[in-house]
């Protein structure tokens, strides 16, 4: 469960990012982020990889409290999450299946299990004829399905997409999308922040606004706020 | 605790240095560079020490002995003056050796011996002393001159030319080791900065290591032994080039400046080689461990 109490997030320069943020997302939720630029989507996805520090408030990750976690303890904590970017950021000079296998690698699995496991993720996404392709070799889609591959290789409780789709067209989109609700049904919690209206729509899950530095609206199975 | 292999961590230290094979020769060339300069200028202070220590060796204390002196007395004082501290050699000269020795001389000369009629008897008996530390001549001195067994009569000792050498050996050697220290400072900066664009370069794929959970030691290790392996190579070829180099400049001082004594270098490769290979590894560990410090913050 992931739980934002009255977060408040102050840069150094002054500018107050968020304020007084309260939302909590359940084991197992799919859950849209929405709001214009500036609105503090980046900030909140920041608090919750632990790139930044909360300045005031609490920010609960099943156990880890991020407000109290220490700097050591951080790449333990980032093990619970898969992320996925919007510029895919891959290896370049790796293969599918080294990127794959390179997020088993840095929690110590060994090699016969990742041999193993990576070929199954691969399969998932449907890259398995892919394995030792390099990213440039691959379109976007391709590129982004081998992201959320690796981001899948740990067994992650929570996966973070910000913007998946937005370096890929329509059809790979909806793919994408279809991919995070099926690992969704699988239980784990998918946070998707995105700015396209018509998968928002299309997908009729949780949608939580952001606007001014706080949550203005919070709908289950709700549209992509017009307004924003 | 799962265990990360070692092999792994070196395999990709190789491949880093292979994809990044332009910044890997810059800094393998900086790293070389700097080990040759430090190379040569610590030669150059060590060779100029070598050759101190033989005008050093050249410094003798002569004592003459009163003719008065029985043969016993003459005996007691040498083996007082054996028991000093300080002193490394003495040899006695009779009166006779003396003699002897300043006819041979003048052998050459017999119109001059005629005129100057030596006689034997004008000459003492004398030790001749050599010492093993130059700075401690003042004392050994004072301690000749104070002898409980009486008979000395004159002393002859160029603390002078001994204090001359021991300050110029003193200043040459504090000049060339403030001079080491800052090149040494500067060739650590120079492979810093060089070491930092090679991971500013890569500064996305560290990024990406932090996202999927990467321990700062597991970020760090494969650049730390990109370092060892720079340092290493770097050590290795600077060694060789400064065989090469030393080889020359010495064949071109013992044939053209003999009176100039120059160290083999088969009697300090051993230690230039494991100078430069340890500075080498510890330059390049240090160089890549402030390079990766801004990238690790969590």
């Amino acid at each position: 469960m992931i739980e934002f109490k009255n977060v408040k997030k102050v840069y150094p320069n002054g500018t107050v990012a968020l304020d007084n943020v309260n939302l909590r997302i359940n084991d197992g939720e799919f859950v849209f982020i929405v709001g214009a630029s500036g609105a503090g989507k980046t900030t909140l996805m920041k608090l919750l990889l632990r790139e930044e520090k909360l300045t005031s408030g609490s920010l609960t990750v099943d156990e880890f409290d991020l407000k109290k976690l220490s700097n050591f303890k951080v790449p333990y904590y980032r093990r619970q999450l898969g992320v996925v970017f919007q510029d895919f950021r891959l290896f370049p000079n790796k293969t599918v299946y080294e990127n794959v296998a390179f997020a088993m690698r840095v929690i110590g699995e060994p090699s016969k299990v990742i041999r193993r496991r990576v070929p199954t993720i691969l399969s998932i996404v449907n890259l398995q004829d892919k394995y030792n392709c390099f990213p440039r070799e691959l379109s976007g889609g391709e590129q982004q399905r081998v992201a959320l591959a690796r981001a899948m290789a740990n067994n992650p409780r929570i996966i973070i997409a910000d913007e998946p789709t937005g370096n890929i067209d329509p059809k790979m989109s909806l793919e994408i999308m279809n991919l995070l609700v099926k690992i969704q049904k699988k239980g784990k919690t998918v946070i998707v922040v995105t700015h396209e209206k018509n998968l928002v729509d299309y997908f009729k899950q949780r949608v939580v606004t952001i606007g001014e530095g706080g949550v203005i609206s919070d709908t289950v199975g709700g549209m992509y706020n017009a307004e924003v | 605790m799962r265990r990360y292999s070692l092999t792994y961590f070196i395999g990709q230290s190789f491949k880093g240095l292979w994809r990044n094979g332009v910044m890997s020769l810059a800094s393998i060339t900086v790293l070389m560079s700097c080990l040759l300069v430090m190379g040569s200028f610590s030669l150059l202070l060590a060779n100029i020490n070598y050759n101190m220590e033989e005008i050093g060796l050249l410094n003798e204390i002569v004592v003459f002995i009163d003719e008065n002196s029985t043969d016993e007395q003459v005996a007691a004082i040498g083996t007082e003056i054996k028991g000093l501290d300080n002193v490394s050699g003495v040899r006695f000269i009779s009166r006779e050796e003396a003699h002897e020795s300043e006819m041979a001389k003048l052998a050459d000369h017999p119109n001059l011996l005629q005129r100057m009629s030596l006689d034997k008897e004008i000459y003492r008996h004398s030790y001749v002393i050599t010492y093993s530390d130059n700075s401690r001549v003042s004392t050994l001195q004072y301690q000749l001159e104070h002898l409980e067994n009486k008979g000395v009569s004159k002393i002859i000792c160029r603390t002078d030319l001994a204090e001359t050498i021991e300050s110029l050996k003193s200043g040459i050697t504090m000049i060339f080791i403030w001079f080491l220290a800052i090149l040494m400072v500067v060739s650590i900066f120079v492979i810093i900065n060089t070491i930092k664009l090679a991971v500013f370069a890569r500064r996305q794929e560290i990024s990406i290591m932090r996202y999927v959970g990467a321990t700062n030691w597991f970020i760090t290790l494969p650049f730390v032994f990109e370092g060892i392996f720079i340092g290493l190579l770097a050590g290795g070829i600077g060694y060789l080039l400064q065989w090469y180099l030393y080889t020359y400049v010495y064949n071109i001082i013992i044939t053209d400046y003999n009176m100039i004594s120059v160290m083999a270098y088969a009697d300090i490769s051993h230690y230039v080689i494991a100078a430069f290979l340890a500075i080498g590894v510890v330059t390049g560990i240090i160089g890549s461990s402030i390079s990766l410090r801004k990238y690790l913050h969590a």
